[in-house]
């Protein structure tokens, strides 16, 4: 009976305490707002690089362009999902949202490999090292994944490594399609290894990471200090 | 006796009030989900005492207060209210799991002094310690069980019983002094 009166209390402090909040809006508003400030930040950034010169001739060949629309879907479908996740009762199937376009986007890439096999023999699927395709995925993608991060934060911790991995697919999955306006590398191996590999190693650490980026504790000190 | 609130859509109504700054509907939303939440930990932990019942419920209620930004009223409120309840024992179950495998993997030591020796073999009886914990004065249990047995920040436990993080320490302070006088006594 003690414990009882005491979360009479509880209950207590927390009506007493408790501000107006505005309910978050819907997961898929929220990923429309965010993926509208990433397409404007990778906007300004291919600007500022400048596109790559054969840009033209590239949108006009089919495998750059759906090559290209699969990333721009995986970054949205996972963006979608990663909302989701933070929202308590939504059905857990959202989670499956990117899986569609990843897969045909790594069925392109697989498709590329074998047409450079195919045009060019062995050559064609040399494998060289490309270190700027890490580096610059995780500045393309950097913006909007601090973006990313700050809106999770304001939902509910329920599966941190999972959204928090899902929230990194969506801004690497962004970021390399910025990343291929201007950087002119379009061999399939190299474009699935160190541009499709960075994407998914960045996804893998972030969500290791999860836990830590979004924990309960954080959540109620952010509530703390912002109903005081 | 049924009331609106025995309905889904009366709960979504008192909860939509409480996002608008309604204390009233608030409390009373927190007091007609409070049963419901116990009853879900009771049936899903049916090893626990009353005392750890309590302590998931107060921490479920916690956690909803602090995200209740994420219900929308156009929505359910129960699968909302329930995904929370879930979680949340989720999350106590793996802290119990953790506790107990610290406390399994603790070897017993022995030291040449002998009076160190009696006290290390005293505290290590479970029983006694809940026993113990139980018979302190309530601040100071709230702030052992908070602090301790279930390792909430000192921010948090301030925020979950409306006192001072310095206030918070000397519960804690007195708990432990109060603790080694009851168990050297025992």
């Amino acid at each position: 009976m003690a414990m009882d009166h005491d979360t009479g209390a509880l209950i207590h402090r927390l009506a007493e305490s408790a501000e107006p909040v505005q309910p978050l809006p819907r997961p898929w508003v929220r990923t429309s707002a965010w993926v509208a400030l990433a397409i404007a930040y990778l906007g300004l950034v291919i600007f500022v690089v400048s596109p790559r010169s054969d840009l033209m001739a590239k949108l006009s060949e089919w495998r750059y362009v759906i090559e290209q629309l699969a990333a721009l879907a995986t970054g949205v479908a996972a963006a979608l999902a990663a909302f989701a996740s933070v929202i308590p009762g939504y059905s857990r199937k959202f989670i499956l949202a990117p899986a569609l376009p990843l897969a045909v986007w790594l069925a392109t890439l697989g498709q590329g490999c074998v047409q450079d096999w195919i045009s060019s023999g062995p050559h064609g699927l040399t494998l060289r090292p490309d270190w700027l395709c890490f580096p610059s995925i995780a500045l393309v993608g950097a913006l909007p994944a601090v973006a990313m991060l700050a809106m999770l934060r304001r939902g509910a911790p329920l599966t941190p490594r999972l959204t928090i991995a899902l929230g990194a697919l969506a801004a690497a999955g962004l970021g390399n399609f910025g990343l291929r306006f201007f950087h002119p590398q379009d061999a399939g191996l190299m474009v699935l290894v160190w541009q499709f590999g960075s994407v998914f190693a960045l996804s893998a650490l972030a969500g290791w990471a999860g836990r830590y980026m979004l924990p309960w504790r954080a959540i109620l000190d952010s509530e703390r200090h912002f109903s005081r | 006796m049924a009331s609106a609130t025995d309905s889904d859509a009366g709960l979504a109504a008192l909860m939509a009030a409480a996002q608008a700054g309604d204390i009233a509907a608030y409390q009373r939303l927190l007091k007609e989900i409070t049963p419901r939440v116990r009853s879900v930990v009771r049936q899903s932990r049916r090893f626990l005492q009353p005392q750890d019942v309590e302590d998931l419920v107060q921490e479920t209620l916690l956690s909803l207060h602090a995200v209740r930004a994420t219900y929308d009223p156009k929505r359910p409120f129960m699968p909302w209210l329930m995904a929370i309840t879930r979680n949340r024992l989720a999350d106590g179950a793996r802290r119990y799991a953790r506790r107990t495998l610290r406390e399994a993997s603790v070897e017993p030591v022995t030291f040449s002094d002998v009076p160190a020796n009696r006290d290390a073999e005293e505290y290590r009886d479970p029983e006694a310690l809940r026993q113990a914990i139980v018979r302190l004065p309530l601040r100071q249990r709230q702030a052992i069980e908070m602090l301790k047995l279930r390792e909430m920040s000192l921010k948090d436990a301030s925020v979950a019983t409306g006192t001072s993080i310095g206030a918070l320490k000397v519960s804690v302070h007195r708990a432990v002094a109060n603790l080694r006088r009851l168990l050297t006594n025992a």
